[in-house]
């Protein structure tokens, strides 16, 4: 055994040929091709292609294929979204991205194209949909998919809290491994999160709107309404979101079902805030979930002058707590005083710490 | 009085003084002699400790509620004041608020289990010296009216109106008033604290049983929980940091920190106190030393006796006069 060892080493060939053949494995393995049929990629890969328009607003039209080539929409031609190209080179676009297209991708056991449009209908009758008597304004205010949703050609999605491949030996014994992993690789964080966005990520969205008081006044928003984010922040659950909580419930997980786009008034029966929906929306965490928990005010108000009992305890412990420390430590001081006056000294050294003399104690004693 | 004094020792000014000022200066003790109350400035005292104070579960209770208590605040602090900067690495000392709430409520448990331990010492322990007829409700926690005339005897002390401390028992004013927040405190705590941790069962629990107590709440008890959950999102915050700021501020300074403490008090590690601690603050539990120590009377004894001071007979203020003719003359000859 020793000398085949020993044989091998004296033969450097073979090691380095080993060596060469490990970095060769690591080295292949083809990229993902970007669907690409148009070869739009021509042009838009390059880095610096871009203008600046009459306004001076800055246009990037690059497109970068190795990250497009991770994100959700990687499988997607580019005319399935920008359907309004008809010829290349194409026309100064106009148009926005309509998400309601149907695309030339068909989901598993579906007939149709796959198209998000009965998403944007749901979200259509929700707080954030546009209606026609709205105004202008609040027309402008309201977000749009990719307003949240950010242009995923850019966001990279991790997915490795997901162990997929271990998960899914199971399914690869019927279904072609591409298929499978790549549906997975899509929905499954959706399976084990609300959203692919942290707790803290959500709130900060939320919050780019719900915060800005000035612009919720304009559009004339309930009075506990202009104060959400505020109160939200105030109680357990923001305090615990902003210090990093995933348990913790954020804005969607009370105010959205798992649909997500589904976020309605709180007077619309819909709501998952509804009176008569709330009790099924907490206990998605608090699980004895009864009457009188729901009352438990979720978003607190700032004062506490609110109740009378609650103003006066709050009183109480302030003046317990001033009271206290300054007579604790006022006697502590004191008596120290009175002691080191008596003659004593800091530290007790051979047995005593009275090594002083006492100052004088009054004049009638001199 | 000047002529006097030139000759005098140190032992023979506390003669004097007690001659001028009191009637219980001296206290007579049985096979010691006359115990005059400032002589804690003459014992030597052993820096760990000399006297037996508290047991040992005491000990442990201590160190329980000391150790729970720091990882308490640390880990519940940030989380009520989450929006200030120190917030985020406190909670990274744990590795994330989610592990950092599980923590503080072992670490709660853990508290309680602390308190109930100390209620079935302080029960058992009253039980068997009551059973042994050794029960003195003076040595206890118990407040007294006492306390309050000590309170006022020790600022007259401490003003220089009064030329000793009052003659305290086993706990004095200050450990009483502490104890008796330290209950009321444990009770807010625990309470709001479940308030918090299980709202779903409290916020049925309270209004039931509200109702049950007040009949006249009837439909409105709904609303109660409301109420209940706020009252222990103030009461526990506030609570706690009271509690914080008079264990740093005051507690800490208050047994480690003043003279004759310093640099640290031992007791609570090995239950013990320092005799010169013992007389100064706790005279008469001292008292109660001297009867039960047979070691302790032995060195106090002799301690009287080198001295110069007369153990054979109680002084009075009426014969004090009489009797220190013979220590002021023996003082100096033990000197020389």
């Amino acid at each position: 055994m020793k000398r085949s060892v020993l044989k091998i080493i004296k033969r450097p060939i073979i090691p380095a040929l080993l060596a060469a053949g490990i970095f060769m494995l690591l080295l292949t393995g083809s990229p993902a091709g970007a669907a690409d049929e148009y070869n739009c990629l021509m042009c838009h890969k390059h880095r610096y292609s871009g203008r600046i328009d009459e306004n001076g607003k800055r246009w990037n039209y690059n497109v970068d294929e190795f990250l497009y080539n991770h994100s959700v929409h990687r499988s997607i031609e580019c005319r399935d979204c920008h359907s309004y190209i008809k010829r290349i080179p194409h026309d100064p676009v106009t148009q926005n991205v309509n998400c309601g297209n149907q695309c030339h991708i068909k989901p598993p056991f579906a007939q149709e194209k796959f198209s998000h449009e009965k998403l944007i209908g749901i979200y259509n009758q929700s707080a954030h949909g546009i209606e026609p008597q709205d105004s202008e304004e609040l027309k402008n205010a309201k977000p749009f998919c990719k307003y949240c949703h950010l242009n995923p050609m850019y966001t990279q999605i991790s997915e490795k809290t997901v162990p997929f491949k271990e998960s899914l030996q199971r399914c690869f014994n019927c279904h072609p491994q591409r298929g499978v992993v790549q549906a997975y690789k899509h929905m499954a964080h959706r399976l084990r999160k609300k959203t692919s966005r942290s707790s803290q990520e959500i709130v900060q969205l939320c919050s780019t709107c719900h915060a800005d008081v000035a612009l919720m006044k304009k559009l004339n928003v309930s009075e506990r309404a202009l104060t959400a984010v505020e109160s939200y922040n105030r109680s357990i659950h923001g305090k615990l979101v902003r210090l990093g909580s995933q348990k913790a419930a954020n804005c969607i997980s009370c105010h959205a079902s798992n649909a997500l786009h589904d976020i309605y008034k709180k007077d619309d029966p819909r709501a998952t805030i509804y009176k008569d929906n709330i009790a099924k929306t907490c206990s998605q965490c608090h699980e004895k979930t009864n009457s009188a928990f729901i009352n438990i005010a979720v978003h607190p108000s700032a004062e506490r002058e609110g109740d009378p009992i609650i103003y006066l305890v709050s009183i109480f412990f302030r003046v317990a707590l001033y009271g206290a420390v300054f007579s604790m430590v006022g006697l502590m001081l004191f008596e120290t005083f009175g002691r080191w006056r008596d003659g004593i000294k800091l530290i007790l050294i051979n047995g005593t710490s009275w090594r002083g003399q006492s100052k004088p104690r009054s004049k009638k004693e001199k | 009085m000047s002529t006097f004094s030139k000759i005098v020792s140190k032992p023979i000014d506390i003669l004097t003084r007690a001659k001028a000022q009191e009637a219980e200066y001296f206290t007579h003790v049985d096979g010691v002699g006359s115990v005059p109350r400032d002589i804690y400035k003459h014992v030597k005292s052993n820096p760990i400790g000399d006297l037996p104070r508290y047991s040992v579960h005491i000990v442990i209770q201590h160190l329980l509620v000391f150790i729970t208590f720091i990882v308490l605040a640390v880990s519940g602090l940030p989380i009520y004041f989450s929006d200030l900067f120190w917030a985020s690495y406190f909670v990274s000392l744990f590795g994330g608020i989610d592990v950092a709430r599980f923590i503080h409520r072992i670490a709660a448990f853990i508290m309680m289990f602390a308190a109930a331990y100390h209620m079935i010492t302080i029960v058992a322990g009253t039980i068997q010296k009551i059973y042994h007829h050794e029960f003195d409700h003076k040595r206890t926690q118990l407040p007294r009216l006492k306390d309050l005339f000590d309170l006022i005897h020790d600022i007259k002390y401490f003003l220089g109106r009064a030329p000793y401390r009052p003659k305290m028992e086993k706990f004095m004013y200050k450990q009483k008033a502490h104890y008796l927040a330290i209950i009321w405190g444990n009770f807010v705590l625990i309470a709001a604290g479940s308030v918090l941790l299980f709202p779903d069962v409290m916020a049925q629990l309270f209004p039931e049983t509200l109702g049950k107590i007040l009949p006249s709440a009837g439909a409105d008890t709904d609303s109660y929980s409301a109420f209940f959950q706020d009252l222990a999102r103030l009461m526990h915050a506030d609570e706690a940091v009271m509690a914080l700021i008079l264990l740093a501020f005051w507690h800490w300074i208050n047994v480690h920190l003043v003279p004759g403490r310093f640099p640290i008090q031992w007791a609570f590690l090995n239950g013990k106190i320092t005799r010169e601690h013992q007389i100064e603050e706790h005279f008469l539990e001292y008292l109660n030393n001297l009867r039960e120590i047979p070691a302790e009377r032995e060195y106090m004894k002799n301690l009287l006796k080198e001295l110069g001071i007369d153990g054979s007979k109680a002084l009075s203020t009426a014969d004090q006069d009489a009797s220190f003719s013979q220590p002021v003359d023996a003082a100096p000859g033990e000197k020389t």
